[in-house]
């Protein structure tokens, strides 16, 4: 999460936020099996923009086409100058991964050197969401431009949080490309979708040696 | 002192009286235009709205309100293109009514975004696919309709109409009045169903979408004939409401009858529509999105009690008694039953807006509860002032009920 | 929303969104400026009187619009439907053919509840009387009822000779007080004379033939009828500031209303009976 921050440029948490009006484009969620002592269990679970397939929920929905879904990456790409902050987007996105800046964000004194020169920082009133770094991906290509190469190599593009994470938790590739490793997971057993039924196809998928983690992701909540 | 500018042969209050009864309205009023500025100046952490419920009072207010100002457009229907003479009575006062709401709604969505000043961005880069587009299209239009409607209302202030250009300029565009009130039917077709579309496209939200008849979910069409019903049912509120209050009587009972009519037919159709249509979700909508549809009822604050309340206790039961010609003669049940029409298509609106926000999505999420902050109710609160202020003004220096001279005689 | 924007792709979508937004708003711009357009032509053609008119005709009170056939008892009930002009009506010619009233030979000054109405001339609604000379030359007034209720104006302001008059437009102003009243004109026609303060008429029109000319305006046993009618309008209108005036005295009217009743609305009063919205 906050290697997320770090790299994406998310201003520290106004004083009076919460938990529902913080931005975490990445977000670790503790979730327990709900059993009694002996057989209580819990894992982690990181939540970001699931990067949805072809009938994304927010796409299809802003106002002002200031999400758009690039067909070559498959990432779903916000663009932050042209968000007019109506919260359609949020009302649609059923993983809750959309966050709105409810302040002007807000730099302390001596940390703008921490800034990520590569990532436009957004203003007030406007929603952002995990864009699989997109910074970082405008790095790589022109690093394969510069060599005169058309396709990035692999090694060259890699998250912020995948790169930090110290148990290699969160796996990232090409995901159409069947001997990557991301592809090879995504077909094992273990792995699963969140809301499978909603028709969102996202491009996220996890994995989880326990079923109950596995036959929980595809519940509706009852409350 | 204002006499000159008062229509002749009307009696209202002295001036004194009036400023009198204007000073708390525009207190209220400035109260909610600091909460404006607050929201503006410094962002929306004022309000309590957060990225669960990223939709909250405000967003409930407009479609609520434009649900009710869509008497507006229905009446100018029945009036100018059905030829119902009788609405002449009203048709000024529904005019008004319209303007206030539609302007109040669109004030408060200034607010409500993030950034008001890149509002016309909709109309550059706009997203055909969505329901927030046409919505936006339409209600600018509509709001300039209701604009143009207003002026000949205004052109016939007494001081006003003695200046012969203005009085041949409302003559002119009262020739041209049905044109206007096809538009406003057309546009607002259109928007009060996108506003229901807006919510059930969310195939997000299981407890929302709807399926797809035509190009639009079931809710654009259940929206439009709600909001047809509300409309005359809030004129007929709001005319019995200035009566009571100044003392007169304005129009002819038979006019608050026919408006009552109205709204029953309506209203019983979109119940019967609404019965079908949630019918179908249980059955079929609400299991395919992956989840049975008492789940959604399964809390305490939104129980199935919500369901029963909006299509029965606030749907069925006042249609019933606005259908009825004898219940229609008496004042209380005609009024009563048209207070419980407009409260159910508000509950209607809550619902969308609130509840779905409420239910929890994803597996481990919990329910979510909302409450307003004092800076959201207190720009609420302003539009209530402004239409207050508006509609006093008008009712004073413009001619809103052409039969009042007649029936005070 | 144009080609040029880009990334924007000219879709069946777009083209069906776009193309109804913009026809709306093509008809709107295009209603609006109808509307401007028949404005500037009523002006060019001087028939803004009589449009003034219309409009104001329309937001009198029922009362204020009864046909003079009822007035005359031909009919129990009847509104009019043409502004006054019976000239147009198509109802008008039947009731002249049952009974024709006419003018009376001069000298017959009747006092019709206080008021002198003399028969030799003509009466329009708006309180104002027309004699026919001759020759094409008629004579306006402003009758006795008018006058008491006015008293004695403050100023008047008449129009130049040479001033086109539509009938029941613009006559003359009369100021009094704070109000300003503007007197209907009776007939279409030329200014041709304006009156002294000894004249008896205020101003001399050239017309055309007495019969078109003067078919709306009300004569004979047509006028006794219509005077009683007028004194109910009045004693309604100046009920609700609690004059009490009342028919049933026999008294006459006081020669100045607006003096000896100064919490009355005079200006609603006047604006009622002299057909004014």
């Amino acid at each position: 999460m906050v290697s997320c921050a770090v790299e994406n440029n998310v201003a520290p948490a106004e004083r009076k936020a919460s938990e529902r009006t913080g931005v975490t484009w990445l977000r670790v969620y503790p979730v327990s099996n709900g059993e009694p002592f002996a057989t209580h269990d819990m894992v982690y679970i990181p939540m970001t923009c699931q990067q949805c397939g072809e009938h994304t929920p927010c796409v299809s929905v802003c106002p002002q086409n200031a999400v758009e879904l690039d067909p070559a990456t498959g990432i779903v790409a916000q663009i932050p100058q042209r968000c007019l902050g109506c919260r359609y987007c949020m009302t649609a996105c059923p993983y809750h991964a959309r966050y709105f800046n409810w302040w002007d964000p807000q730099w302390p004194k001596g940390t703008e050197v921490l800034l990520n020169p590569d990532v436009a920082p957004r203003m007030r009133g406007v929603a952002e969401k995990c864009n699989f770094c997109h910074g970082r991906l405008h790095t790589a290509r022109t690093k394969a431009a510069a060599e005169g190469k058309r396709d990035i190599a692999p090694g060259d593009y890699i998250p912020a949080c995948a790169e930090s994470c110290p148990a290699r938790a969160i796996v990232f590739g090409d995901l159409a490309d069947e001997s990557s490793e991301v592809s090879r997971l995504s077909r094992s057993n273990e792995a699963f979708q969140f809301l499978p039924k909603l028709g969102t196809a996202p491009k996220l998928f996890y994995t989880s040696s326990k079923e109950w983690v596995r036959n929980m992701a595809g519940k509706v909540p009852t409350t | 002192m204002d006499r000159q500018f008062i229509p002749r042969g009307l009696q209202r209050s002295t001036l004194s009286q009036f400023i009198a009864w204007l000073l708390p309205w525009a207190l209220m009023l400035g109260i909610g235009l600091y909460a404006t500025y607050l929201c503006l100046a410094e962002g929306l952490h004022h309000t309590n709205m957060d990225n669960r419920f990223a939709f909250g009072l405000w967003i409930y207010l407009d479609l609520t309100i434009i649900a009710l100002g869509a008497g507006a457009f229905f009446t100018g229907f029945l009036l100018y293109i059905l030829r119902r003479e009788e609405l002449k009575a009203v048709i000024n006062s529904a005019v008004v009514l319209g303007l206030i709401c539609y302007s109040g709604a669109v004030a408060v969505l200034m607010v409500d975004v993030g950034q008001p000043l890149r509002a016309w961005f909709t109309f550059w880069h706009p997203n055909t696919h969505s329901m927030l587009t046409e919505v936006t299209f339409c209600l600018t239009i509509y709001l300039t309709v209701l604009l143009i409607e207003y002026v000949p209302v205004v052109l016939k202030n007494r001081r006003l109409r003695q200046v012969p250009r203005f009085l041949v300029f409302e003559f002119e565009l009262h020739k041209v009045m049905p044109v206007f009130a096809g538009i406003g039917t057309f546009l607002s077709f259109f928007h009060q169903g996108s506003l229901g579309g807006l919510y059930g496209v969310l195939q997000g939200r299981p407890f929302a979408y709807r399926e797809v008849l035509g190009i639009w979910p079931s809710t654009f069409y259940l929206f439009i004939i709600s909001a047809a019903a509300a409309g005359p049912s809030f004129v007929l509120l709001t005319t019995w409401l200035v009566q009571r209050l100044t003392g007169k009587q304005l129009v002819k009972r038979e006019v608050l009858s026919f408006l009552g009519k109205v709204s029953g037919s309506l209203l019983i159709v979109y119940v019967l529509l609404k019965a079908i249509d949630t019918l179908y979700w249980i059955n079929h909508t609400a299991p395919d999105g992956g989840a049975p549809a008492y789940t959604f009822y399964a809390s305490q604050s939104f129980g199935l009690w919500i369901l029963f309340t909006e299509i029965v206790l606030l749907g069925l039961a006042p249609a019933a008694v606005l259908l009825s010609r004898k219940l229609r003669e008496r004042t209380g049940a005609l009024v009563g039953a048209a207070f419980l029409a407009c409260c159910g298509i508000m509950l209607n609106r809550f619902v969308m807006t609130i509840q779905t926000l409420a239910l929890p999505t994803l597996p481990f999420d919990a329910f979510m509860s909302y409450v307003p902050s004092w800076q959201e109710v207190a720009t609420f609160l302003a539009v209530v002032a402004y239409g207050v202020l508006l509609y006093s003004l008008s009712f004073r220096y413009l001619n809103l009920f052409p039969q009042e001279r007649d029936i005070r005689q | 929303m144009f080609p040029f924007i880009y990334e924007f792709q000219w879709t069946p979508t777009h083209m069906i969104f776009l193309g109804t937004f913009f026809s709306v708003v093509i008809v709107i711009v295009a209603t609006l400026s109808l509307a401007l357009v028949r404005v500037y032509t009523v002006f060019r053609k001087r028939h803004h009187e009589a449009i003034q008119w219309e409009a104001d005709f329309e937001d009198l009170p029922a009362a204020a619009r009864v046909c003079r056939h009822q007035i005359s008892g031909e009919v129990t009930a009847r509104t009019c439907h043409e502004e006054f002009d019976c000239r147009s009506c198509a109802v008008h010619p039947t009731f002249l053919a049952k009974r024709a009233p006419a003018l009376a030979p001069a000298g017959t000054g009747e006092s019709m509840f206080g008021f002198v109405m003399p028969l030799d001339r003509y009466y329009h609604r708006g309180h104002t009387w027309v004699k026919y000379e001759g020759d094409g030359v008629y004579a306006i007034g402003m009758d006795d009822f008018g006058s008491r209720m006015i008293g004695a104006p403050d100023a008047v302001e008449l129009p130049g000779v040479g001033t086109p008059l539509t009938a029941n437009g613009n006559g003359w102003l009369l100021k009094k007080g704070r109000a300003s009243l503007r007197i209907l004109s009776p007939i279409d026609g030329v200014v041709i004379g304006t009156g002294k303060a000894a004249d008896a008429w205020v101003l001399k029109v050239r017309g055309g033939e007495p019969a078109r000319e003067t078919r709306h305006l009300l004569r004979g046993e047509e006028v006794r009828p219509w005077v009683m009618r007028e004194l109910e309008r009045l004693q309604l209108a100046v009920a609700p500031a609690g004059i009490g005036m009342s028919l049933a005295d026999g008294g006459e009217l006081v020669p100045d209303m607006w003096k000896e009743a100064p919490q009355v609305d005079w200006d609603g009063v006047w604006g009622e009976m002299f057909l004014q919205a």
